[in-house]
């Protein structure tokens, strides 16, 4: 490896400027319970983990080129798995948290399969249709999912230790982001790349498209899986308005927020919305406006995303610079 | 009988409503590529514009309607000029931009007014009766007013020349601008159409059920489905689609219980749009 270029500005790659951000931001995260209290804001942290698992597993599908419309619903099929596996059945949550998970990434890969056939625009709006036949589907039988009043009951992991529960969910969240790092820069990630640029090229060169769009869609549904199994087991209750269209939007708007291109860009969006919002809690009723707010200004100013925004400053003190000299 | 009368008024009275919802969905989506989440929040806040005009002014509830079509004439404009124009084409910034538009309308509604039960004062009142029949003239009213305005649609597309540059933008953009239309006004005209449409079709059935501030997600759900299966470009499709969505939505209920119809009436949507995705009636009108 080139040392000279690993220390320099010009690579984007992992340099040891960029593992000292990471490794910061992880040793903040592990201290976050000590320097709050108060259970509510704990309350918030980890909706937040569990979100990031979320919002970064759609992204990772998106990368095929796939809107998975459908992702909360998918996050609902593994929490109310993990939910009616703990009420119904009385199994364990570290057992069902995983099945729960398998189960969404089955689904997600039975239901890809006739899906595949459909491109862009199409394939999002017919998942955006399945997500809400899923949901319909979960909410009917009355007497296994509690129907339109919720599945009540299920057992909490660690119910009394907020701290506890955040720290699980830490360390799901640091393991999810890397398995989902390295599926997107592994060969796998590379090809789901060129099937989203141009399927015909893609598929000239030999790539089998089928099996790749798959395997993405069952990837980002085994994590929104997970994600969902262990919100049942953190709420205890669960209710079908979680996962339905309006929660998929805002998925996808935590990921658009905070930018589809990168990596980060779904963190960022997704902390950003879930804790913001909540630091302006003392004006209550107009804490959606805050959202909103957030919302507006960056459709209008920064297309592109939050992570967008050092580039964005960059170009226009570059402009600045250009119209100085000029 | 009764039975069969009673869907049969339903079918009619809610494909009428999904109709004049979708069509104004569809004039959106056709010319400026832009799927309008915010639509169902706008059929909302149709039917609460209406109650206020008739409840807080105390007009009538026919003027109220006509004063809600002008706010929500104006409105679409504004939306047009501020909101769809910048982003014309651009899918990603127009989810941002029309969830940003319904969470705002939304909360401003739920806030001020989310707990009450209101209803727009009925516009007409009565019951029709005819041997074995007895319809309320709510009913009538409301299926006749969204069947007199689909007709004057389709006619307006068919035959007037707004129609044919609606048509001309929809199918080619650049061709129309080519061809000396103004499209930014025939964009706000359609725009204007559109939120009209959906604030007269919440107004009516603000009437016909209770108004409450989350009813225009459903209502987006179903107008969706009808913009998406009767395909891109196409207007007339819109109807057709419209009544046989609209029928299964008022048969399946009464054969199975609710939310396993809802579950069969979206999955049979699904499944055709993976043999038909680009819906029946595309690219006509």
């Amino acid at each position: 490896m080139n040392n000279e270029a690993v220390r320099s500005n010009e690579t984007t790659g992992r340099t040891w400027g960029k593992r000292a951000i990471l490794g910061l931001l992880l040793l903040l995260a592990c201290l976050l319970p000590l320097a709050t209290d108060d259970p509510y804001w704990m309350h918030v942290f980890i909706l937040t983990l569990i979100y990031i698992i979320v919002s970064s597993s759609f992204r990772t599908v998106s990368i095929s080129g796939q809107l998975p419309l459908a992702h909360a619903a998918f996050m609902g099929i593994g929490a109310y798995l993990a939910g009616m596996a703990s009420t119904l059945l009385g199994w364990p949550a570290w057992v069902t948290i995983p099945l729960g998970a398998i189960f969404a990434a089955l689904v997600g890969a039975l239901t890809a399969y006739p899906f595949a056939r459909l491109r862009a625009l199409y394939y999002a709006l017919a998942s955006l249709f399945l997500g809400m036949a899923m949901i319909y589907a979960i909410v009917a039988p009355r007497n296994w999912t509690g129907g339109r009043t919720g599945l009540v009951g299920i057992p909490a992991l660690f119910p009394d230790d907020r701290i506890l529960f955040y720290y699980l969910c830490l360390t799901l969240v640091v393991l999810s982001l890397l398995a989902l790092y390295r599926f997107e820069h592994s060969r796998i990630g590379i090809t789901l790349k060129a099937i989203a640029q141009s399927y015909l090229v893609a598929g000239s060169v030999g790539i089998n498209e089928l099996f790749y769009r798959i395997l993405a869609v069952a990837v980002g549904c085994f994590f929104a899986g997970l994600a969902g199994a262990t919100y049942a087991h953190y709420n205890t209750v669960l209710s079908y308005t979680s996962f339905n269209l309006g929660a998929t939007l805002w998925i996808v708007i935590y990921v658009l927020v905070g930018g589809i291109g990168s990596f980060a860009g779904p963190i960022v969006g997704t902390v950003l919305l879930v804790v913001v919002p909540e630091i302006f809690r003392e004006l209550k009723a107009f804490v959606p406006y805050v959202s909103a707010g957030i919302l507006l200004l960056v459709v209008y100013l920064m297309p592109q995303g939050l992570v967008s925004l050092p580039r964005l400053i960059k170009s226009w003190f570059a402009e600045r610079q250009r119209r100085e000299e000029e | 009988m009764e039975l069969v009368v009673g869907t049969l008024a339903n079918m009619l009275v809610m494909s009428s409503m999904f109709i004049l919802v979708a069509l104004g969905l569809a004039f959106i989506f056709n010319m400026m590529g832009i799927l309008n989440l915010a639509h169902g929040t706008i059929y909302m806040i149709g039917g609460y514009v209406t109650y206020a005009f008739a409840v807080w002014i105390g007009l009538n509830s026919w003027v109220a309607l006509l004063a809600s079509v002008a706010v929500f004439s104006l409105f679409g404009v504004f939306l047009e000029k501020y909101c769809f124009r910048p982003f014309a084409g651009n899918f990603d910034a127009s989810v941002i931009l029309c969830v940003g538009i319904t969470v705002v309308l939304q909360n401003i509604v739920n806030n001020m007014l989310g707990t009450q039960v209101m209803a727009v004062p009925h516009f007409v009142r009565g019951i029709f009766r005819a041997g074995l029949v007895s319809v309320s003239y709510e009913r009538i009213l409301t299926f006749a007013i969204g069947g007199l305005l689909t007709a004057l649609i389709i006619w307006l597309v068919r035959a007037t020349m707004l129609g044919q540059q609606m048509q001309a933008i929809a199918q080619n953009r650049e061709s129309a601008y080519l061809q000396g239309i103004n499209v930014n006004r025939v964009q706000s005209l359609a725009c204007a159409i559109g939120c009209a449409l959906a604030a007269i079709a919440g107004s009516l059935m603000g009437a016909y059920t209770n108004l409450n501030p989350f009813m225009g997600d459903d209502m987006f759900a179903m107008a969706l489905m009808l913009v998406i299966l009767a395909g891109a470009g196409s207007i007339g499709g819109v109807v057709i689609v419209g009544l046989i969505l609209g029928g299964m939505n008022a048969v399946l209920p009464v054969l199975l219980t609710g939310d396993y119809a809802q579950a069969i009436y979206v999955a049979v949507v699904v499944i055709i749009l993976l043999f038909r995705p680009k819906g029946f009636f595309g690219h006509e009108a």
